[in-house]
């Protein structure tokens, strides 16, 4: 008996999938035809133009406010994003109330959506003269065609990353984990810094990064509310469709490269982040 | 007192979950409440911690009331049977919560965690992570946590669940060494009678949300009051016998045997013999036994468990007993008693099965229910086997681990006039119909005890409605009401009536009703509600039944002809069970 449950053990795949060798190959692949090869390529021809053109494009005036717009309004909105969304997530996830699943629904929408369609909706509502537009410019506040534009496209369609992210991760926190502090003696405030944020950040953080990412990447709804005015509300993707309209593909590689690297920089320092964050509450020691 | 519980009640979606517990446990006290998962157990540890609100009662620790004080602020100290440790922190931040949150020096939070995991035997542990360590430590860990604050109170929701055996009977002797060390009034919350016996000073043992009983482990073993709690702790048989003038008798032969007391004067009443499997003795002949004769029986199995021998015996004249119930299969109709004896006793006389002993009983415990048995009585067959099938009835029964028998009486009918076949025993169970009243007063002639009468698919009752119509049948009815009340989730309410005009009767009615509510909770330990009515008792009575389905009355009489009388509209009609209790009244039954 014993033997042959031992071999067995040997022959059987230790998983549902095939082993090692067959998938780190498809990883391999997969990543070169998908990404890599496209993003070296982007690369290549940007190295291709000469060093005072890149640096001319890359560095110009225009160039450099529309990276402040991208950026800026991207870590802005994913902001907005961590504390709603995670008030969001918090609600769907803690309370039973008519309507919830419906609710659960909606936070896909913006997925779904056609992001030029988000656009046009937005902008309907927060044109001057649109739903709500109307009583923001009685405000004083311009939304359609300004920065604050920008950024409520973009908090739209960050918020089902954060939303996704943080609601398994609270939906684990135990409830006993919770009545355990608070018979130790923690408040209400003691208990969601203590217990429930320390569970939750690490996939806060990681919709943070989506939804910055996706926000940085983001055209189709931002062209719209943004009005593109060169200097004012032109984000970079933006003035990468102009460079190409132009058949300026050396410019439009250029600044594609810049993103690039303002991204993944951005990206790995938010991973950096949390490693050292979790490391620091000893969580990956195991 | 250290803890203080009165008339607790808590109910989830109307339905009593904790049903009016009172308890007063006593400083440095172990006290274990054991029960059945879904007994309400838990929940009202959880309410004793704060961390569940009451709907009625008051909870005071250390004479403190906390009833509406916040869990953080109570003093309490409470182990999760899941540990419920933080897994993001160490072992030594765990402990530390409950100091840090108090704002505690450093070096002073250190010396106290150090005293604690020494405590626990877990030295050296501090900068573990909870993952990495077993099971049995983290509870240690979740057990040094609670203490750190220097509770007054150490609350432990099934600590041992998720252990395995050998790691359970650790922690456990660890836990009885830190309450013993420290002092500290504990309640620990567990379905496992093993557990409670090793650890317990005391155990409340509770069922349906109800405190069923209350004592040290010895006694409650010894002498149980409800059949629930005979059954729950250890191994019975449960008998109906027949208490007579002569003694207990089981199936005829009274058997003479300890702990029996005299009959109370009058009527023979059925009641439930409680005979522990080690206190009954078999031996070849009626010569050779050492303790009172019990009857003949048939070996049908035996069992051989380490120490002991293990055998189930048929009595031979159990027809006549009629129903024995072991705790091992509770609806088993067959009359088998389990027996365990020595090998020491197996070697003096071997037994095989299918050979033919003689029982003899050593000890005897009489339950003090009266409510023994159900007989379903219709004036058909198929009539009667219909009522001893109702839901109510079937589930009455279960809970209460007695017989349903069914009897066919066609003097029913006529009432009054002709005698019945055979005294009747117990509870009589019939159906509602016009003539109720007089059936009801006929079977009470004919030896019923109390008669049950059960409109078509009754429902469980949530509310059980107490009245009775003259002083001599109380004492009856209440003990009738809290048998009942053991085996239904329900809450009491005892109805006084006064007349509208009885302005003088007030106070009259109202020393009535607490005198009532005093009898309860002396004599039976049972708390109820007062509700005060006025008018025609009957009518009254039809009115509160009137107000929702879900209810249950148990009426009280000694003088049976007002149930044709004033009572037969409310009889005939009534859509809720309505157990009618009769205690007849002195002088001249006794004769």
């Amino acid at each position: 008996m014993a033997r042959e449950a031992v071999g067995k053990g040997t022959f059987s795949q230790p998983s549902v999938l095939p082993g090692f060798g067959l998938t780190f190959g498809f990883t391999t692949f997969f990543l070169s035809a998908i990404v890599l090869i496209p993003l070296a390529a982007l690369v290549s021809m940007a190295a291709s133009s000469n060093w005072n053109a890149f640096v001319h494009t890359v560095l110009s005036e225009r160039a450099l406010a529309s990276y402040r717009l991208s950026f800026g309004a991207s870590a802005v909105a994913a902001s907005i994003n961590l504390v709603f969304g995670f008030i969001l997530a918090w609600t769907l996830v803690r309370y039973d109330f008519p309507g919830r699943k419906f609710i659960d629904a909606l936070i896909d929408l913006p997925f779904a959506l056609p992001t030029a369609v988000s656009g046009i909706a937005l902008t309907t509502v927060f044109a001057q003269t649109g739903f709500l537009g109307r009583y923001l410019a009685l405000a004083g506040i311009k939304v359609a065609y300004t920065w604050i534009g920008v950024t409520i496209a973009l908090t739209l369609i960050g918020m089902p990353f954060l939303v996704r992210t943080v609601q398994p991760a609270l939906a684990e926190v135990q409830r006993d984990l919770e009545d355990a502090a608070e018979i130790l003696g923690a408040n209400r405030f003691y208990i969601f810094r203590r217990i429930i944020l320390p569970t939750v950040l690490p996939a806060m953080l990681t919709g943070f990064a989506l939804a910055f990412a996706r926000g940085v990447g983001e055209y189709g709804s931002v062209i719209f509310i943004a009005g593109n005015l060169p200097f004012k509300t032109e984000i970079t993707p933006v003035l990468i469709v102009i460079r190409l309209e132009e058949y300026d593909y050396h410019g439009a590689a250029a600044l594609g490269c810049v993103m690039l690297s303002i991204s993944f920089l951005g990206l790995w320092a938010i991973n950096y982040l949390q490693h050292w964050g979790r490391r620091r509450s000893t969580a990956t020691r195991r | 007192m250290s803890i203080t519980l009165d008339q607790i009640t808590k109910r989830y979606r109307g339905a009593p979950v904790v049903n009016d517990v009172s308890v007063d446990i006593g400083d440095g006290e172990f006290f274990v409440l054991l029960g059945p998962s879904g007994s309400g157990k838990s929940t009202l540890l959880r309410a004793i911690a704060g961390l569940t609100g009451v709907d009625h009662g008051r909870i005071s620790l250390h004479g403190r009331d906390v009833t509406h004080v916040a869990a953080r602020a109570r003093g309490v100290g409470l182990v999760f049977q899941n540990y419920a440790l933080f897994r993001h922190m160490t072992v030594a931040d765990n402990i530390e919560f409950a100091l840090r949150v108090r704002r505690m020096r450093a070096s002073a939070r250190r010396e106290r965690r150090r005293e604690l995991l020494r405590l626990v035997a877990l030295e050296g542990m501090d900068n573990r992570l909870p993952v990495e360590l077993s099971g049995g430590q983290q509870q240690r860990v979740a057990v040094a946590r609670a203490l750190a604050h220097k509770p007054e109170v150490l609350l432990l929701d099934e600590p041992f669940g998720a252990l395995d055996a050998k790691i359970r009977e650790e922690l456990r002797r660890t836990i009885r060494e830190v309450q013993r060390e420290l002092g500290i009034t504990t309640i620990l919350v567990t379905h496992d009678q093993e557990e409670a016996f090793a650890l317990a000073d005391r155990i409340g043992i509770m069922n349906l949300g109800r405190l069923l009983e209350l004592g040290r482990p010895e006694d409650l073993y010894a002498r149980p009051a409800t059949r629930f709690v005979a059954t729950f702790l250890g191994a019975a048989n449960l008998v109906l016998a027949q208490h007579t003038a002569r003694g207990i008798c089981i199936g005829g032969d009274p058997v003479m045997a300890l702990g029996s007391t005299t009959a109370p004067g009058g009527r023979d009443h059925e009641v439930v013999a409680v005979m522990r499997p080690e206190d009954i003795e078999i031996a070849p002949s009626r010569d050779e036994l050492r303790s009172s004769f019990l009857g003949l029986g048939t070996v049908e199995q035996l069992l051989f468990v380490g120490a002991n021998e293990r055998l189930r015996v048929r009595l031979n004249n159990a027809a006549s007993a009629g129903h024995v119930v072991t705790s091992a299969d509770s609806n088993a109709s067959e009359a088998l008693l389990e027996i365990t004896r020595t090998q020491h006793d197996r070697r003096n006389y071997p037994v095989n099965a299918g050979q033919c002993v003689t029982l003899g009983v050593r000890r005897l415990h009489v339950l003090a229910t009266p409510l023994s048995s159900f007989t379903a009585c219709a004036s058909s067959a198929p009539q009667a086997q219909a009522i001893s099938e109702e839901p109510l009835l079937v589930q009455l029964a279960t809970r209460m681990k007695t017989r349903v028998s069914t009897r066919v009486e066609p003097a029913m009918q006529q009432a009054a006039t002709e005698a019945a076949a055979a005294p009747f025993a117990g509870v009589a169970v019939i159906n509602t119909d016009p003539g109720a009243g007089q059936t009801v007063q006929w079977l009470l002639q004919h030896g019923a005890e109390a008669v049950l009468l059960l409109p078509h698919n009754a429902v469980s009752p949530v509310r059980v409605l107490i009245h009775w119509l003259d002083e001599p049948s109380r004492r009856a009815t209440l003990a009738v009401s809290a048998s009942m009340l053991r085996h239904v989730s329900a809450e009491a309410v005892y109805i006084g009536i006064l007349a509208d005009d009885g302005e003088a009767a007030r106070p009259d009615g109202l020393r009535a009703l607490l005198d009532a509510r005093s009898e309860a909770q002396a004599v039976h330990g049972l708390e109820i509600r007062t509700e005060l009515g006025y008018g025609d008792v009957a009518e009254e009575l039809t009115r509160r039944l009137a107000e929702m389905p879900e209810q249950l009355l148990i009426l009280g009489v000694s003088d049976i002809s007002v149930l044709t009388e004033r009572f037969a509209a409310l009889l005939s009609r009534t859509a809720s069970p309505l157990l009618v209790v009769w205690q007849p009244g002195d002088p001249p039954q006794q004769a």
